[in-house]
């Protein structure tokens, strides 16, 4: 078992003869929180997309816990542990809460069309495990007494928090999470950024994180990415980014770096 | 509690389903049975369209090819019914399976509009493969004799049906609230988002395909035996849209509204029969007015007004039953 769990070597990808990323590397330790940061159109998303199986990239390879997943389908890359969040909401609208975290257990449960649909001991037994499983990862998160809310009835900030649970009850090795800080308030920003903190501590989860917000990223990343325009530009330490001459001109442009070094 | 709830209601319409045949005349007990297997197509259909989200418009094309085979296996090799009949579901389930490889890469209208292909070109096979299909005339089947049990043949088709109708309703509805049915949900409800959780786009699908031909074959096996007599009309695009309408009616996404919707639709159009024309009208104003108005169909009225028809997607375990309310009658924040 070696000490990095995500590695992504020499990905290219181009879409309809548009570049977007030129030879991509990025590695992930166990139990690190990873920022994926960079400007608009950068390829943070595209990146996501090709690790969790979405695109495929024409060069370079992904490796997850040493094993290759480029070509491998969505949902077979999410049972070998991999899990992720959406900038945009993907509740399941037809759902309550509580059915949206239980499905998050899709991947570590077994009952098939015949077990259920006959109500066999096994899968009723797997059904309460379930259930139960679900109410403690929504106590995880605070949000008990909105079990039976259907899920299109919760704030936006709220859908947030129950699709990082529902990713995280599936107990992935790895999560990556697109922009989880995306329209919250100050408090709720706080909120998840100590959400974030107790997922690596107590559970050892190794999280990706693609996120605008600075002050989380700086605040509880250990090793932070930078992409601009389909490149990495920087990769290490938060501190060693904050003073990388080409992070602040990518972001900044040059006219504001000289202001932003002088303060 | 909740006198009218949906398990009581539907133990109430059972009830007088076992006992009223006796005193029912012959055309009676021919639309009830006809009610039976409308019930089977359209919580079949139901699972597919309304839960997993698929538009296909395949379920008249395999509701034939579940007639024709349970009647050709008899006619064509002197078969049993009792063994055509299963084979014809068996059939019609592996033709729903079949169906749902392009499926995958096909959503919406395209789907629908590939989907509608292939019941064309069944119908066209019913109506041009002579030798083996008998052609435009149809063909009559044996008749189907419940000897040695002491039942006339209309008495019996009707009970068969009725307990095949009562045991696939109950394998819905445990279906649909247990992990395959949330599957199905997701992969309605965000593709992208069930890929993310490990559920296999093609496999749900084709297991909604699959168990929707499995139940159109068992509805056409026991239409085959109840008209005596298979034609190419009867799997028409008119019978298409009938189905869909009463999984409109009665609400997308509910067993128990597609109970509700063929009772309906059947009863509807029997009684206006004698009105030729105003069937139609009153068919298409019917459609109409829950496009328009009533989206979740009747199913979701009554889940507005009555308590006890709700159908989470999960197995509520009796045991564990009052759970939720316990929840709900916590002190919120602001009262401690």
């Amino acid at each position: 078992m070696s000490a990095t769990l995500l590695s992504v070597r020499d990905v290219h990808i181009t879409f309809g003869g548009v570049r977007v990323l030129e030879g991509i590397d990025l590695d992930a330790s166990r139990g690190e929180i990873r920022g994926l940061i960079g400007p608009n159109g950068a390829g943070k998303t595209t990146l996501l997309n090709i690790i969790c199986g979405i695109h495929r990239p024409q060069k370079g390879d992904v490796l997850l816990d040493g094993i290759s997943i480029v070509g491998r389908k969505p949902s077979e890359i999410a049972r070998l542990g991999l899990g992720r969040t959406f900038q945009a909401s993907q509740m399941f609208g037809g759902m309550t809460v509580l059915e949206n975290l239980i499905i998050g257990l899709h991947r570590r449960t077994s009952s098939g069309l015949l077990s259920a649909g006959l109500k066999l001991k096994r899968h009723r037994r797997e059904e309460a495990e379930m259930e139960e499983a679900a109410r403690r990862a929504l106590a995880f998160v605070g949000m008990s007494e909105l079990a039976e809310r259907p899920a299109t009835a919760l704030s936006f900030g709220q859908q947030r928090v129950v699709e990082i649970a529902r990713t995280l009850i599936g107990d992935p090795m790895i999560v990556l999470l697109d922009e989880p800080a995306v329209g919250l308030s100050a408090n709720r920003l706080t909120e998840l950024d100590g959400l974030l903190r107790r997922i690596r501590d107590q559970k050892g989860v190794t999280l990706i994180l693609i996120e605008h917000a600075i002050r989380l990223v700086m605040d509880i990343c250990d090793q932070v990415t930078v992409l601009s325009s389909g490149r990495r530009i920087a990769d290490g330490t938060p501190l060693a980014i904050r003073n990388d001459r080409g992070v602040i001109e990518a972001y900044l442009g040059k006219d504001l770096r000289a202001r932003h070094q002088a303060s | 509690m909740t006198p009218f709830s949906r398990r009581n209601v539907l133990l109430a319409l059972l009830a007088i389903a076992i006992a009223a045949p006796p005193f029912a005349n012959f055309y009676h007990l021919f639309v009830a049975n006809l009610v039976v297997i409308y019930v089977l197509l359209a919580i079949g259909l139901n699972i597919l369209v309304g839960y997993a989200g698929q538009l296909a418009f395949a379920n008249a094309a395999m509701f034939g090819i579940g007639a024709y085979a349970t009647g050709l296996l008899q006619v064509q090799l002197g078969w049993s019914f009792w063994l055509a009949f299963p084979s014809g579901a068996f059939i019609a389930m592996a033709v729903g399976l079949a169906i749902s490889l392009p499926a995958l890469r096909l959503s919406g209208l395209y789907l629908a509009l590939s989907t509608l292909a292939f019941a064309q070109a069944t119908q066209w096979v019913f109506l041009h493969w002579e030798s083996v299909t008998f052609g435009a005339g149809g063909f009559k089947t044996p008749p189907l004799s419940f000897a040695p049990l002491p039942i006339t043949k209309p008495l019996g088709l009707y009970y068969l049906s009725l307990a095949l109708s009562v045991g696939l309703f109950m394998f819905a509805q445990n279906l649909v609230a247990s992990r395959v049915g949330r599957a199905l949900v997701a992969v309605r409800d965000g593709e992208v988002a069930a890929e993310s959780l490990g559920i296999d786009l093609l496999r749900y699908k084709a297991l909604a395909f699959g168990v929707s031909g499995f139940y159109a074959g068992i509805a056409g096996g026991l239409y085959s035996a109840l008209l005596n007599f298979v034609a190419p009309e009867g799997f028409d695009l008119f019978q298409m849209v009938l189905q869909k309408s009463m999984i409109v009616v009665g609400g997308l996404g509910s067993v128990a509204g597609a109970v509700l919707g063929a009772g309906i639709i059947i009863v509807l159009l029997e009684a206006l029969r004698a009105f030729k024309g105003l069937q139609e009208i009153v068919f298409g104003g019917l459609l109409v007015i829950f496009v328009l108005f009533m989206r979740g169909g009747l199913v979701s009225v009554i889940k507005r007004h009555v308590r006890g028809w709700e159908e989470p997607l999960r197995l509520v375990q009796s045991t564990a039953a009052p759970a939720p309310e316990v929840i709900d009658t916590r002190p919120s924040v602001a009262d401690r």
